[in-house]
């Protein structure tokens, strides 16, 4: 059961972070960005070819976020041409083209058959080979970046995202470069969705390209709009729940075949559901707009 | 060799023009990107393997009932999820995050319900290619564009002439208007999905009938269609069959270069750059449904 437990507990934190990165962008900025699995694609990816190739853990985590964070900035460009559904089409579309640069690129990533057997990370000699030791660097790394998320947004930064989200064309008036608080905001969540992607990576020791199809954004949009827009407790709290909450399935006896879709279909009605019936969330400042 | 890819691209083409045709439709007059349309057009597909491969009813019966049903589920996305949602005064985006979740929500009931292997529909299978020049097209391949060239040509005549055509094309021009001259626009919306829906369950039923069935297949299909639409022009029906023409070409003559598993990535790629260049697509037609 504990091991169970701590194997869940680990999710929870890459989650957190994943959660977190489009918190970022969507909850304070406005931006409704779809391409967080591409983020947390390239942080995988970057991170497992660079430890198999040697290149020391750490510097691996730190070049997988940044890998991200240039392709964040390469998808801001085209920002201020569109808006709301078209930019939210944009970067499906750009969640479509990694997807399949990760299936067919077959000298680099293997294609579906995925790059197994990455490396537990090794930090100056102490190898993290436990689940245990694991959660520990999970939870310390999430700590960290909650700590960083939340400085972010109290500062005068912060205000200005949300300025950008509540009421662009004000924004712009009072002088405030939005095209480029727009990219910093974007940057900033890629850059995290491919940390927590060289976590994943690096926990689960395989990755394939179905782990980053465009389906799985659909769990972390839940966790963000059920958490609240703009919510950092919102948001932990959401995903703890929403992690934790279809596993009792695995227990009822259904047939792991039908688990995986039940999965699906349970957050996809939950977000329907917050839709519908609390667009606020938890604890949200503000609706999806 | 040429005209064998020729060929390829006309039937691809038709099909995702049978797909932009519904989704640009529904776009005219919703205002919004209907994602679940990819999920109807496969269960379309399953409706007809459902009633004919399951059930053993007529072939004929089958696809006629497999529309209806199609028909029937978009009407009823609609009705429960889309209209309560417009009460609540959501904006598009929100529809948009909505129809993703249906979209999910029908595929994997399709897995769960039939199973991930792919399924085939018995009839026509065994039949011989005609040849022309050295290309090959099979009957069935060649019924696929007759359809969509008839379908496309009734939709015409339907928008222009009818009196419900002309109410969708109203809404979709300017809904206050219409709704001052006694259009009810929650009541176009309705028969859009209807009609939009019956579209797509018979592209389903042709691509599984052409090719096969699996549940994921709406999910490409989706991205397909919305690549013919926005780049032939979201929201006029010429714009969908053009931009499933280019859509057709790209990809068929693409991958006589590129490997063919970069097939699928032509299409984002291709998405991608209309979006960022030219969103208005090559009518540069912008919102309302024009013939």
């Amino acid at each position: 059961m504990i091991p169970y437990l701590i194997h869940l507990f680990i999710l929870i934190g890459v989650y957190y972070i994943l959660a977190l990165s489009l918190q970022v962008s969507m909850g304070f900025t406005g931006l409704l960005n779809l391409a967080q699995i591409a983020f947390f694609a390239i942080g995988a990816y970057t991170s497992a070819l660079l430890t198999l190739a040697g290149v020391p853990f750490l510097l691996s985590f730190v070049l997988a976020g940044v890998l991200a964070l240039i392709s964040g900035f390469l998808l801001s460009l085209p920002l201020n041409k569109l808006k709301g559904d078209y930019l939210a089409v944009v970067t499906i579309g750009f969640t479509f083209i990694v997807y399949a640069i990760t299936l067919n690129w077959i000298e680099l990533t293997r294609g579906p058959l995925g790059i197994p057997g990455i490396p537990k990370p090794d930090i100056f000699g102490y190898v993290f080979n436990s689940n245990e030791s694991y959660l520990v660097l999970v939870t310390i790394i999430a700590i960290v970046i909650w700590i960083f998320v939340r400085a972010v947004v109290r500062s005068p930064f912060g205000r200005t995202l949300e300025a950008v989200r509540d009421d662009e064309l004000a924004t712009k008036m009072l002088g405030k470069d939005t095209k480029k608080i727009k990219a910093i905001s974007m940057m900033m969540a890629a850059f995290l969705a491919g940390l927590a992607g060289s976590l994943y990576a690096h926990y689960i020791t395989f990755i394939d390209p179905s782990s980053f199809a465009l389906m799985q954004i659909v769990p972390i949009i839940s966790i963000v709009i059920i958490g609240g827009l703009a919510s950092l407790p919102g948001t932990l709290l959401a995903t703890i729940i929403l992690i934790l909450l279809p596993e009792p399935m695995r227990f009822i006896g259904f047939p792991s075949s039908i688990v995986g879709p039940m999965r699906q279909i349970l957050y996809a009605v939950i977000l329907l559901a917050v839709l519908l019936y609390r667009p606020k969330g938890f604890w949200g400042k503000v609706e999806l707009e | 060799m040429f005209l064998q890819l020729l060929f390829n691209s006309l039937i691809a083409a038709a099909i995702y023009a049978l797909v932009a045709a519904g989704l640009s439709l529904i776009y005219s007059t919703c205002r919004f990107i209907h994602f679940a349309h990819g999920s109807v057009v496969a269960a379309g597909g399953y409706f007809l393997y459902f009633f004919y491969s399951l059930l053993g009813v007529n072939f004929w019966i089958s696809v006629v009932l497999a529309i209806l049903s199609g028909a029937g589920l978009g009407w009823l996305i609609n009705e429960f999820i889309y209209r309560p949602l417009r009460q609540r005064k959501a904006s598009n985006t929100i529809l948009l995050v909505a129809s993703i979740s249906v979209l999910i929500i029908i595929e994997s009931l399709l897995l769960i319900s039939f199973g991930a292997d792919v399924k085939v529909i018995d009839f026509l299978v065994n039949s011989r290619g005609i040849v022309i020049a050295g290309a090959v097209i099979m009957p069935l391949q060649v019924a696929i564009i007759v359809v969509a060239i008839l379908l496309f040509l009734l939709l015409r005549l339907f928008l222009k002439f009818s009196k419900m055509g002309q109410a969708m094309r109203a809404v979709s021009d300017n809904k206050d208007v219409a709704e001052i001259v006694g259009i009810s626009s929650e009541k176009v919306y309705s028969q859009t999905f209807v009609l939009g829906s019956a579209i797509a369950s018979l592209a389903g039923i042709l691509i599984a009938m052409e090719q096969n069935l699996e549940p994921s297949m709406g999910t490409i299909l989706i991205i397909k269609g919305f690549t013919s639409a926005i780049v032939g022009g979201m929201g006029t029906i010429l714009g969908s069959a053009i931009g499933a023409l280019t859509l057709g070409v790209a990809e068929n003559f693409g991958i006589w270069y590129l490997p063919s598993g970069y097939k699928d990535a032509i299409a984002f790629v291709i998405l991608f750059l209309f979006l960022l260049v030219r969103p208005s697509g090559i009518l540069g037609i912008k919102s309302s449904f024009k013939n």
